[in-house]
């Protein structure tokens, strides 16, 4: 039997398992990848090949549809579909002389849908051009894209420029959230030891900093592996990125402090107050800077986290487990650590 | 009432050992004289932005080299008999409303500098003070406590740059942003915003300092 102690060490395991492996196997969505050409006139019969993403062109036969739409929300049915294989499709479309918005471009959202895969979207697929109105105007059939399938499969949502490395959300995401619980406790315990004395509590807050960091640089790690797969480089010099980078660097000061102090409990009380005071700039580094300033991370120039369109159902299934799972780990890292410290604070006392 | 009269004699105390031991403050204004005059060597014609990070960075480096002897002369007997005399917080505002003072007269020698050797790009007066002002308080709040930690260490001149810069870069970033204003170089309404944002942090860590410094002092 599992001690009681034990439980959450255990649950932290079996969440990231878990999240590993339902991160990992869970497919993605079907999708468009590619639209050719991507721009067209008014009035033309316009003939597009689209590439889709997991997509099953073929097995959906007389089930496929597909609709050009406007932003004003009119819509045209796609007039003939060839499907050539389960990833290609030929589409052709009569564009109306006169398209239904007022600028000259006008930029249409691809919509898909068949039994075997859903509904799949492209926004901005294809830009029209309207250089002159006609003003004999033809009759248009326009459409209202609804009563779309549901394959019912489990899916992740595809998105075009993410594509498999959405999968980075169950990790790159969750380790800060990890790093963020692990220097609150740190904090904690380093007030803790300014108003009780207690020197474990001194030890632990150091242990919680060491776990901190480690699981920082890890965010950093994920987060430039996955910069440069959407991003196209490791490093952008995004006011995040950056910001992070001088997040770290305080909490490395915080060991060359430790490192510079022989009295044992003189060095506790002064790292104690410096991890308070490097806290408390932690919070406009990470909250407040990042907000005023443009970046390519999600939510930027207002919303610091993701809003609620960049996480689906299934994706909190797998991402609020995996928030849970990294810290818990971290807390039982933290106390393995801790644990570390004390024997090696024993030996020296002994010594 | 007996606060302040506490700060204001710690305050004159301040000035007085300064003014007794002319070496320190003469030896800073000597280092600002030079390295504007290396800069200006160097560069011979400075661009409006370039100017705008150089005078915060050069102001940075002045700040460390300032502040990193508040504590190293309260060591040994003299610490326990201000303990067993003072208030810790009366001691650390003291020393910031100091530091704040000498910091706004050095970089108002770093600008008057910088006027006689170039010319002057500020467009905007009362808020490049405004931000002098709040950029020498944050910089004193910073550097003060730092400086207050690593006092008991042997090489307290490093580890203070290395502890602090990481830390000063919200304060710096917010101060380069606002200066650029007053410097006309990006045109933004959100100004007001900014400089909230920069009282929020200076007092936010002003704060945190005093909270802290009783339990660093008592040794």
């Amino acid at each position: 039997m599992i001690e009681k102690g034990k439980i959450w060490k255990f649950s932290g395991v079996i969440l990231i398992v878990y999240v590993i492996i339902a991160g990992l196997l869970i497919p993605l969505k079907s999708g468009i990848e590619s639209v050719e050409p991507s721009y067209g006139n008014a009035g033309e019969t316009l003939k597009i090949q689209v590439t889709g993403y997991n997509t099953h062109f073929k097995e959906a036969g007389n089930s496929l549809r597909a609709w050009l739409k406007w932003e004003n929300g009119k819509a045209i049915a796609a007039t003939e579909m060839v499907a050539l294989d389960e990833r290609r499709m030929n589409l052709t479309f009569s564009i109306p002389n006169n398209l239904p918005e007022n600028t000259e471009v006008q930029a249409v959202t691809l919509l898909i849908d068949s039994e075997a895969d859903g509904t799949s979207v492209l926004p901005s697929a294809i830009f029209l051009t309207q250089t002159e109105k006609v003003l004999a105007a033809e009759e248009v059939q326009w459409v209202k894209p609804g009563d779309f399938s549901n394959n019912g499969q489990i899916t992740f949502p595809f998105r075009n420029i993410l594509g498999e490395t959405i999968r980075n959300t169950y990790f790159h995401v969750p380790l800060w959230f990890g790093m963020m619980f692990l220097f609150l406790f740190a904090v904690i315990h380093s007030i803790k030891y300014l108003r009780k004395g207690d020197a474990e509590s001194d030890l632990k807050a150091e242990a919680y900093t060491q776990t901190g960091i480690f699981y920082g640089l890890l965010g950093l790690i994920t987060g430039a592996l996955w910069a440069k797969n959407t991003w196209g480089a490791y490093w952008s010099w995004d006011i995040k990125q950056n910001m992070t980078v001088v997040a770290l660097l305080i909490y490395a000061a915080y060991f060359i402090l430790r490192a510079s102090f022989e009295d044992p409990e003189k060095r506790a009380r002064v790292c104690a107050a410096y991890g308070i005071f490097a806290f408390s700039t932690l919070i406009p580094l990470i909250y407040v800077i990042p907000r005023l300033t443009d970046s390519l991370h999600p939510g930027s120039g207002g919303n610091p986290a993701f809003g609620s369109q960049d996480l689906d159902n299934t994706m909190r299934m797998v991402f609020y487990p995996a928030v849970i799972g990294f810290t818990l780990f971290g807390f039982w890292l933290s106390s393995l650590q801790f644990r570390y410290l004390r024997l090696q604070k024993l030996r020296e006392d002994v010594d | 009432m007996k606060d302040l009269h506490f700060i204001l004699l710690l305050l004159r105390k301040e000035f007085l050992l300064e003014f007794r031991t002319r070496s320190a403050i003469s030896g800073i204004f000597l280092y600002v004289i030079s390295t504007l005059f290396v800069v200006y060597e160097t560069f011979i014609k400075i661009q409006p932005n370039v100017w705008n990070t150089l005078f915060w960075i050069i102001l940075l480096f002045v700040a460390v080299n300032a502040m990193v002897k508040s504590f190293v002369q309260e060591k040994g007997n003299r610490v326990l008999y201000y303990y067993s005399l003072l208030n810790p917080s009366h001691v650390l505002i003291a020393k910031i409303v100091y530091n704040t003072l000498l910091l706004l007269v050095l970089s108002l020698l770093i600008w008057g500098l910088f006027i006689f050797f170039g010319d002057n790009p500020v467009k905007d007066i009362g808020l490049f003070l405004l931000i002098l002002f709040l950029g020498s308080f944050g910089f004193s709040v910073t550097f003060t406590f730092l400086a207050s930690l690593v006092a008991a260490s042997n090489q307290s001149s490093t580890l203070l740059a290395v502890l602090s810069f990481p830390l000063i870069i919200p304060i710096i970033l917010m101060l380069v942003k606002i200066s650029a204003h007053a410097l006309r170089l990006i045109q933004d309404t959100a100004v007001s915003g900014d400089l909230a944002i920069l009282v929020a942090i200076d007092l936010l860590l002003c704060g945190v300092a005093l909270l802290l410094f009783p339990f660093i002092w008592r040794d």
